[in-house]
């Protein structure tokens, strides 16, 4: 507090120093403006610094350890009809239960991660214009937020490999948060939520991997589905595909009116290599997706900000 | 990159329709974004001769009468005088009788405007008050085939008669496909239109008759190429061709409609001819003015270098724009100065012009590394870079160049040809069965179909009693491994042939963290709480107002905005701006908490060597009108929880300088403590400095949970009672804390061996009095004596 005061003395000082700015030759007055001024704006920063320090001075101490304060009465919670989950957490929720059922481990993707798993580890040549299409954001380390959950796939394989040798497959899948250097809009989010599936075993094939697929998004839409693809590019799949289902008619879907869903592929030999898998012995596929799309598409939302935005009138609904 | 289906129908034969064309194109081989239907652009748009043309003294008019071949009969609202000649004004210099123009008749769209929100309509007008005029007179730009309105589009009489429609003579009813290149970036065969239609054929199951042209020309000495380094540029082909007679009269032409739909805009001769082969072949080409280019190497024959630049060095591109060089931008270089960006643009100083004499016609590969690098670090997309950094094979630098010297016959001729091939071509063979084909695929396709199918698109195979020994063609430099096979295979005859099946099941572990989170999404829906999900980057302001220092913070270099630049800390501060907007909104009271992934970069590296990462939960509480004491509320969500995990914890006063502890105040916050002296979260008031910066109302409070360490403790135990119980309230005056009382409550239990719930009654402090009323309820289990009861009230 004293310190206080000592600062609005010296603002006080300053002050009166500036009115003698009559009494300076004109050619010196903006160079000793100039310098006043800068002692000012120093006294300034410093009381608002010591007002701020100030403001948490003066506080009562409670006792940590009651249930109350005294003569107030016992806290309450809010009763459960303002309670929500977020429609995102509660589909992903769903998904990955979904996955369980039809044996999927389950593991959570990083939000923080670097250059190897992010692509090296998935085959991803160094300086590949291949790196460019996933718009990442980078730290001053060189640290990657991740722009797909595809950054888990080395250490997936790697966790689970003992699988492989006990004769059962690696099957798991992993949400998580991603990123990617987009400008926002209605249907782009910079911040956004993926799934990704891995499964290896000693023979599976690409006609699993539909059925897998297919299977999920029936469970999931809670009907029958007629499913597309497309031929895809990543460097982490070959073949690489696109996977589509019909837009289900509970949503409004037409015949013939084709989602895209997500990317898939059998997983690169070098892949499964570099986790320490021998691609001549074992096979595997993988997919990815977002999860915004299919909750969007799920409650009829037509923009994906909401999911961010904290709003409680858009989060009161779930 | 955009793809005409009537070129397309050059190269293939198509027997299925459009519709299921583009269906299957999209299904096996590539993503088509869109489909642009011109089948109607061109409607009511002829080939006219101008047979009469007079100047209007004193205006750019001339009145001119046109031969539209008949037509003009047919459409209501023509006349035509005695001859049959539709009157038409025109302004362009260079109408003349005896040309072949183009006429859009009234009642056309202009083509150009076909887009737009509202289309042209050409009509019937009177010019100058007196002249009616019928339609018009076009130019390419209104044929939307050029962006430069100078003068009318003329057309050759070779290959056309008045009355004819435009449409017929360029094929111009025509459907283009938009082309997601993402999905073609492993296939720079692919960006030709010849590549596309091999592919094209491929999938209909038909063989791909074109040949590609033989090398007829021959390397000659006469001219120098160096190439520096021989990972920058595989092969460079340079072809001199000296003038020798003009170029014919520019007449609108069918290549002039395929740069157009194409995407492209005519320029001159010599460029349209290269950007032409380009688009036909994949092979991007570059035309060097040769006298220019001698002179600024100052040498008398060209030497070409082709070398890394230097950082630093400049170089004027063709668009007027001076750009500073760096290492790893390749330079085309005439004795070592710069004249062109290699892959990406040419250069001022060599640029073709109207007086040029001999030209340069380059045509060679280059790294897709460092032209991706030049991409970046220039900025510059042009439908050249974009091939180039796909790959381009280097087989056919020399025919394509040698393509462009035939095209351009008329006014120039071969005079020297170099052409340096810096790495050996490599021919791989690739072994696989068609078992190993199927059992990937799940599919059972014999030896002849999968034969068949590779060799429809160039691959020579020779089948073995089901092993192929397989040899790519030389335009497929992407195919290595077996896998690359299988994916030809299934790709071309179909992935939606595949019959989906499923795997056998086997049983699945949870994930630990993933349940505990629902457990806890669970509890808190039961306790009125509100889950939000807020970005995991935060402003530095944010960070700040928190009391949290940005240092402590991973930074993000190419952020989208300041909003974002940090990656957060801890959960609460991002909440407590949220709380800010649902105050506004206005919502009188709520309990926002998040369960996300944190940062710090105090916390250093794990084991795989990336940040620690930790899994917490933070919840605040906001209420706009409460004058009670808010931490309260916040400690009773934290018992409540923690209850429900079977978690037992003391709240301790505040000691660590935790980054997550930071918003709260000391003096009215605790820290969370498990019985084994863990610590696994803070729970508080804020300081009032951070209230204030977050401009939130005084009742305001909430914790940071580690859930990493309650993953640890939370358990399934569960203590049941079920018997007789004794419940007896108890008051004592005091001056201890809460903690305290309770504390020598259960000392005297344990003396008497007995067993007790003690839940809180109320804290009463009569006014003026330093003492307070701590009233308990007491629950006996076992042990009951009035004895306890007796010591107790002593207390």
């Amino acid at each position: 507090m004293a310190e206080l005061e000592t600062l609005k003395q010296e603002l006080k000082k300053i002050n009166a120093e500036y009115a003698g700015i009559r009494d300076v030759p004109a050619e010196k007055r903006a160079e000793f403006g100039r310098e006043i001024n800068a002692r000012k704006q120093e006294i300034l920063a410093k009381i608002a610094a010591a007002e701020k320090a100030a403001m948490d001075v003066d506080v009562t101490p409670i006792d940590i350890t009651a249930p109350t304060a005294p003569n107030e009465t016992l806290p309450e919670v809010y009763p459960q009809s303002f309670g929500s989950k977020h429609p995102l957490m509660q589909e992903i929720d769903r998904v990955t239960e979904i996955y369980q059922m039809m044996g999927f481990d389950v593991m959570e993707s990083r939000q923080l991660d670097d250059e190897f798993h992010m692509f090296d580890s998935l085959n991803f040549a160094k300086e590949h214009p291949a790196r460019d299409g996933y718009d990442t954001f980078r730290t001053e380390e060189g640290l990657i937020p991740p722009a797909h959950t595809s950054t888990m796939q080395h250490r997936a394989l790697k966790k689970y490999k003992h699988n492989l040798d006990e004769g059962k497959a690696i099957a798991v899948v992993i949400p998580g948060r991603v990123h990617r250097n987009e400008d926002v809009d209605a249907t782009h989010e910079h911040t956004f939520y993926q799934c990704e599936g891995v499964y290896v075993s000693e023979n599976c094939n690409m006609g699993n991997m539909l059925g897998i697929l297919r299977e999920f998004f029936e469970k999931y839409y809670g009907q029958k589905l007629n499913i597309r693809t497309q031929p895809g590019y990543f460097p982490f799949t070959e073949p690489s595909l696109e996977f589509m289902i019909e837009k289900p008619k509970t949503l409004g879907g037409k015949k013939g009116d084709f989602l895209e869903m997500l990317g898939c592929g059998m997983i690169h030999p070098n892949v499964l290599k570099m986790a320490g898998i021998d691609p001549t012995k074992y096979h595997g596929f993988a997919w990815g997706g977002g999860m915004d799309r299919l909750v969007m598409l799920k409650y009829g939302l037509d923009d994906v900000r909401y999911f961010e935005s904290g709003n409680l009138n858009f989060l009161k609904e779930f | 990159m955009k793809i005409s289906l009537n070129w397309l129908k050059k190269y293939v034969d198509i027997k299925v329709s459009n519709e299921d064309l583009i269906r299957l194109i999209g299904a096996r081989l590539v993503e088509v974004e869109g489909v642009i239907d011109e089948t109607h652009k061109y409607d009511k748009i002829y080939v006219a001769r101008v047979e009469t043309a007079e100047k209007i003294e004193g205006t750019h008019l001339t009145l001119c009468r046109i031969n539209v071949g008949g037509v003009g009969k047919e459409l209501a609202k023509v006349e035509t005088d005695e001859n049959g000649l539709v009157q038409v004004m025109c302004g362009a210099p260079n109408v003349r009788a005896g040309m072949l123009a183009v006429w859009i008749a009234p009642g056309a769209v202009v083509p150009a405007s076909v887009h737009e929100d509202a289309p042209f309509v050409i009509g019937k007008r009177k010019m100058l008050g007196k002249y009616d005029s019928y339609g018009m007179l076009a130019g390419a730009d209104e044929l939307d085939f050029d962006d430069k309105h100078e003068k009318i589009a003329e057309i050759d009489p070779e290959v056309a008669r008045p009355g004819e429609l435009l449409a017929d003579i360029f094929e111009l009813n025509d459907l283009i496909l938009e082309i997601e290149n993402k999905s073609l970036t492993h296939r720079p065969d692919c960006f030709g239109m010849i590549g596309f239609a091999r592919e094209v054929a491929g999938i209909l199951g038909e063989k791909f008759e074109y040949k590609n042209p033989e090398e007829v020309l021959k390397a000659d000495n006469s001219i120098k190429v160096k190439i520096v380094d021989k990972n920058i540029c595989e092969r460079y082909t340079a072809v001199v061709l000296e003038k020798h007679g003009e170029l014919k009269q520019k007449y609108l032409t069918w290549q002039d409609t395929i740069l157009a739909k194409s995407g492209m805009r005519p320029v001159d001769l010599i460029v349209d001819a290269t950007n032409y082969l380009m688009l036909l072949t994949g092979q991007p080409l570059h035309a060097f003015d040769y006298d220019k280019f001698v002179q600024v190497g100052g040498t008398d024959e060209p030497e070409i270098v082709v070398r890394l630049a230097k950082n630093g060095e400049k170089l004027t591109l063709l668009d007027d724009k001076e750009i500073e060089l760096n290492e790893n931008d390749i330079v085309i270089t005439s004795n070592n100065v710069p004249v062109a960006l290699a892959g990406a643009m040419g250069g001022k100083s060599t640029e073709i012009d109207e007086n040029t004499r001999n030209i340069i016609i380059e045509s060679a590969t280059f790294s897709l590394y460092n032209l991706r690098k030049t991409q970046m670090a220039h900025g510059i997309f042009s439908e050249a870079i974009t091939r180039f950094t796909k790959g381009q094979p280097a087989y056919q630098t020399l025919t394509v160049a040698e393509e462009c010297a035939k095209m351009l016959a008329e006014g120039f001729k071969v005079a020297a040809v170099a052409d340096e091939v810096t790495q050996p071509e490599i021919v791989l063979n690739v072994e696989i069965t068609v078992e190993e084909i199927n059992n990937l695929l799940g599919t059972s396709y014999d030896e002849d179909l999968t034969t068949r199918t590779l060799t429809n698109v160039g691959f020579i195979v020779k089948a073995d009693n089901g092993n192929l020994t397989i040899t790519a063609p030389a335009w497929r430099t992407d195919i290595h491994i077996k896998e690359d096979i299988i994916e030809e295979v299934g790709r071309l005859l179909g992935y939606d042939n595949i019959t989906p099946t499923l795997p056998l099941h086997q049983t699945a572990e949870s994930d630990k963290m993933w349940e505990l989170k629902k457990r806890i999404r669970e509890a808190m829906r039961r306790l009125g709480a509100n889950e939000l999900l807020t970005y995991g980057f935060v402003s530095g302001k944010l960070l700040e107002k928190a009391g949290q220092d940005p240092k402590n913070s991973y930074k993000i270099v190419n952020s989208i905005s300041p909003e974002l630049q940090y990656v957060r800390q801890s959960i609460v501060p991002s909440l407590l701006d949220k709380a800010y907007m649902n105050q506004k909104i206005p919502f009188d009271k709520f309990a926002l908490y998040e369960m996300n992934k944190v940062y710090q970069k105090a916390w250093g590296m794990d084991a795989e060597n990336v940040p620690v990462e930790k899994m917490q939960m933070g919840m605040v509480i906001a209420e706009r009108k409460n004058n009670s004491t808010a931490y309260y509320k916040a400690k009773k969500y934290v018992e409540e929880l923690l209850q429900g995990l079977n978690i037992v914890v003391k709240f301790l006063p505040l000691k660590d300088n935790f980054a997550a502890n930071k918003p709260f105040e000391p003096k009215r916050a605790a820290e969370i403590v498990t019985e084994d002296g863990e610590i696994i979260g803070v729970v508080g008031e804020f300081k009032n400095s951070v209230r204030l910066e977050f401009k939130l109302a005084e009742y305001l409070a909430g914790f940071e949970l580690d859930l990493d360490k309650i993953l640890v403790k939370a358990n399934d135990k569960k203590e049941i009672y079920i018997g007789k119980t004794e419940k007896r309230d108890l008051t004592v005056k005091t001056n201890d804390t809460y903690g305290v009382v309770v504390e020598k409550i259960n000392k005297v239990l344990a003396k008497y061996n007995a067993k007790a719930e003690i839940t809180p009654g109320s804290v009463y402090q009569p006014e003026g009095s330093v003492d307070k009323h701590i009233s308990v309820h007491i629950e006996f289990r076992a042990g009951f004596d009035n004895k306890i009861m007796q010591e107790l009230e002593t207390l």
